[in-house]
């Protein structure tokens, strides 16, 4: 139980004789018994900012607080957090059981006791059957489950994980983040994850921290994340499959505003909103945002485009749709799409769906009391 | 662009058997991916077709050629991990060109393939940048770019996309087809991601305990498993599987899962109180806050909503007691709450029986 703050992180690096500023100016304040995912793909920075958190990353400025004291002065051992690291760490000459129980021989608590939670987190983890077994005549996803249960029967106030389920198959790994979910709410501990799987983000965090270059892009729930992304790098990546984003020309008009849709500089095609669907745009370019299953796929729309690939995926169809040379994917979250390759389809896009973001900052526009929202 | 054939092809290690005999043919141009659970066997069976480990028994031919002797290098294959397996100290052109400089080739030819292959791969712009110095989807398309770029009779992918970002693993996945299709590689491809062999398989081959237990089109084998593991393994979230008994009343014949009747009358003969798993899948469980008015619904109970993309997924329990996993569209979820009180429904055609013993699908009347 415990709450993490951290104010102002910045971590450089000094490789060939150039500085690389791997963490940014970061900031997040944490409530306690929350769960934090840090989500973003490799080299954006989150895996220095949880061995920061841990004291493996010594930070170049900024602090860090567990329960409001600062602690990125201390050595890991004395900070109070437990961790699992992606490379698991196990000590090769102990059985599982002993590099579950390890950390547990330090605290003052009968042999029994430790065998208990020991069993406890391997039957949560399905490790139990090989507790007696070395590390090195296990599988890589029964070594990861190891160090994941290391950390975790420590029941330490924070516990860190970096990737922490990235070696289990999709059906074991949405099994093990239940119970890790239930495990962590049942003893009311707050966690920190490292992971580039945005689902693992969104089912097992309470917040999810995108980051990208070092920089925090938005902190918020994965609803909030979805539905109104605070620019285009996170419009982009959250989400499988990912928004459709593509630039367009806006014209104010008496009736409402047309919205060119571009390939490049190509006008594609044309969408007539209403002032009040538009009430935040100021600027003649911009970006326009639709996420995948929100676009539709009707006879009578404004739109014309080709049908290029159709992936039907059992409860879901992907499908890749040329508009005049703009491909965008559509999905259908219901069964089957009978859409053939080179079927020509009619494509709208509701206005309540669709989101602008500035051409200059990627920023999405949104409410400003500054802005004059009259139009 | 060649005929693959896997020809009861055994293996063990040591005592612990993991092939008991595999067959599988892979047609020219024909992409097969192989999935099943960790540990059943999906790297070792592409390490043997590499040449990687020797197998215990059995052929693998390519055109007709057995294979099984040959060295790794002489077995006309190309691979790629997920783990990129790069050289570092080669920048992406020489990593690309590495299949082709055993093969004493003219440095113009090589020049023109790697570039040409590269361009495909929209890498042609970091030839000359080390491993280290390009984004991870640069080095992913490198790897492929090598394992293409001698265009081999057969391919091998080993699940290429899992450590990807989902903008680019979206990216791949619908260009892949088309990419294969024009170097008209035979391809296996072993992925852990269900929807991904869904998404790119001409076939699937569902490989456990060291036999493949179905093969066939994505669409088949999804809604026709041959066995309830099937239809676990391929389908997220996985199948609903209740325990039922078949009763007569007056002319019809029922099913009761989850104490809700399905008329199976004419879809399938089978004799009385008879025991059956009910398998639903749930996408096909449709869920109201009121009950429906046309058809019976049964009452339940969300006990918990996990969001997802695309579909959330939502456990109910039923007021006999009894849980059940449904699906519905992301954007209909925001109408529910957990603990809250629903009515679900699922159409007597999207029910299958298997039989409780031995998993396997019960057989429909053949009229249907």
């Amino acid at each position: 139980m415990a709450t993490l703050d951290l104010h102002a992180v910045s971590k450089t690096y000094r490789s060939d004789g150039r500085d690389i500023l791997a963490v940014d100016n970061l900031t997040l304040n944490t409530q306690d018994g929350e769960i934090i995912g840090l989500l973003g793909s490799s080299g954006c920075g989150k895996t220095t900012t949880l061995r920061a958190v841990a004291g493996f990353v010594k930070i170049t400025s900024g602090k860090i607080c567990l329960n409001g004291n600062d602690i990125h002065h201390l050595p890991p051992a004395h900070r109070d957090v437990a961790m699992a690291f992606e490379g698991y760490a196990l000590y090769p000459p102990l059985r599982i059981c002993e590099n579950i129980g390890f950390s547990l021989l330090r605290k003052k608590i009968s042999n029994s006791e430790i065998n208990q939670s020991v069993r406890e987190i391997a039957s949560l983890l399905d490790i139990e059957d090989i507790l007696d077994k070395y590390p090195v005549s296990t599988s890589a996803g029964q070594q990861q489950r190891t160090s994941l249960a290391r950390a975790l029967v420590r029941r330490a106030p924070i516990t860190l994980l970096d990737e922490p389920m990235s070696q289990l198959d999709t059906q074991l790994r949405a099994r093990v983040r239940m119970r890790v979910k239930e495990y962590l709410a049942h003893y009311r501990l707050s966690a920190v994850f490292v992971t580039h799987d945005q689902n693992e983000a969104i089912t097992l965090a309470d917040r999810i921290a995108v980051m990208e270059k070092g920089e925090l892009q938005q902190f918020a729930s994965a609803t909030e994340l979805k539905k109104h992304p605070d620019n285009l790098f996170v419009a982009s990546f959250i989400g499988e499959p990912p928004m459709n984003i593509m630039p367009a020309t806006v014209q104010f008009g008496n009736d409402g505003v047309h919205i060119t849709l571009l390939n490049e500089n190509t006008p594609v095609g044309e969408l007539h909103l209403s002032k009040s669907d538009v009430r935040h745009l100021r600027d003649n370019r911009v970006h326009v945002g639709i996420r995948p299953h929100q676009v539709v796929l009707s006879n009578d729309a404004p739109l014309r485009g080709q049908v290029i690939s159709n992936q039907w995926l059992g409860d879901q169809s992907h499908m890749l749709i040329d508009i005049n040379g703009l491909c965008i994917v559509v999905v259908s979250a219901r069964r089957f799409r009978d859409l053939h390759k080179g079927e020509n389809i009619g494509v709208d896009f509701p206005s309540d769906a669709v989101i602008f973001f500035s051409v200059d900052d990627g920023r999405r526009y949104s409410e400003n009391p500054t802005i004059n929202r009259g139009g | 662009m060649a005929r693959l054939e896997i020809d009861n092809l055994t293996k063990a290690f040591g005592s612990v058997p993991v092939f008991n005999g595999i067959t599988l043919n892979v047609e020219r141009s024909e992409t097969v991916a192989v999935y099943g659970r960790s540990g059943c066997g999906k790297s070792t069976l592409l390490s043997i077709l590499s040449g990687a480990l020797p197998a215990g028994g059995g052929d693998i031919r390519i055109d007709g050629r057995s294979i099984i002797d040959a060295q790794p290098e002489e077995r006309d294959i190309g691979m790629a991990f997920q783990n990129f397996a790069l050289y570092p100290h080669m920048n992406a052109f020489d990593n690309i060109a590495s299949p082709l400089r055993g093969r004493k080739k003219p440095p113009q030819d090589i020049n023109e393939r790697v570039e040409a292959t590269a361009k495909l791969l929209k890498i042609d712009n970091v030839l000359s940048h080390f491993p280290q110095e390009i984004s991870n989807g640069q080095r992913q398309r490198t790897s492929l770019a090598r394992a293409l770029v001698a265009e081999p009779a057969v391919l091998l992918l080993d699940d290429p996309l899992r450590n990807v970002d989902a903008k680019l693993r979206y990216e791949m996945r619908l260009e892949m087809p088309n990419l294969f299709r024009r170097f008209q590689s035979s391809v296996i491809y072993v992925t852990q991601d269900s929807r991904e062999a869904m998404a790119l398989a001409d076939r699937i081959a569902i490989l456990h305990n060291g036999q493949f237990i179905q093969v066939g089109p994505p669409q088949d084998v999804y809604e026709f498993p041959r066995t309830a593991e099937v239809g676990r393994l391929l389908g997220d979230p996985a199948i609903n599987l209740f325990p039922c008994e078949t009763m007569v009343r007056g002319d019809s014949l029922f099913v009761n899962p989850v104490n809700f009747p399905v008329n199976i009358t004419g879809r399938y003969q089978l004799p009385s109180t008879s025991k059956y798993l009910a398998g639903v899948r749930p996408e096909d469980i449709s869920m109201s806050v009121a009950p429906s008015a046309n058809s019976h619904s049964i009452e339940a109970t969300i006990e918990s909503i996990t969001l997802s993309n695309i579909r959330s997924v939502f456990v109910v329990k039923t007021t006999t007691g009894e849980k059940m996993t449904v699906s519905c569209p992301e954007e209909e979820t925001q109408q529910y709450a957990t603990k809250q009180r629903i009515y679900v429904y699922f159409p007597e055609e999207k029910v299958s029986l298997f039989s409780p013993d031995n998993e396997r699908l019960i057989k429909q009347n053949p009229s249907n």
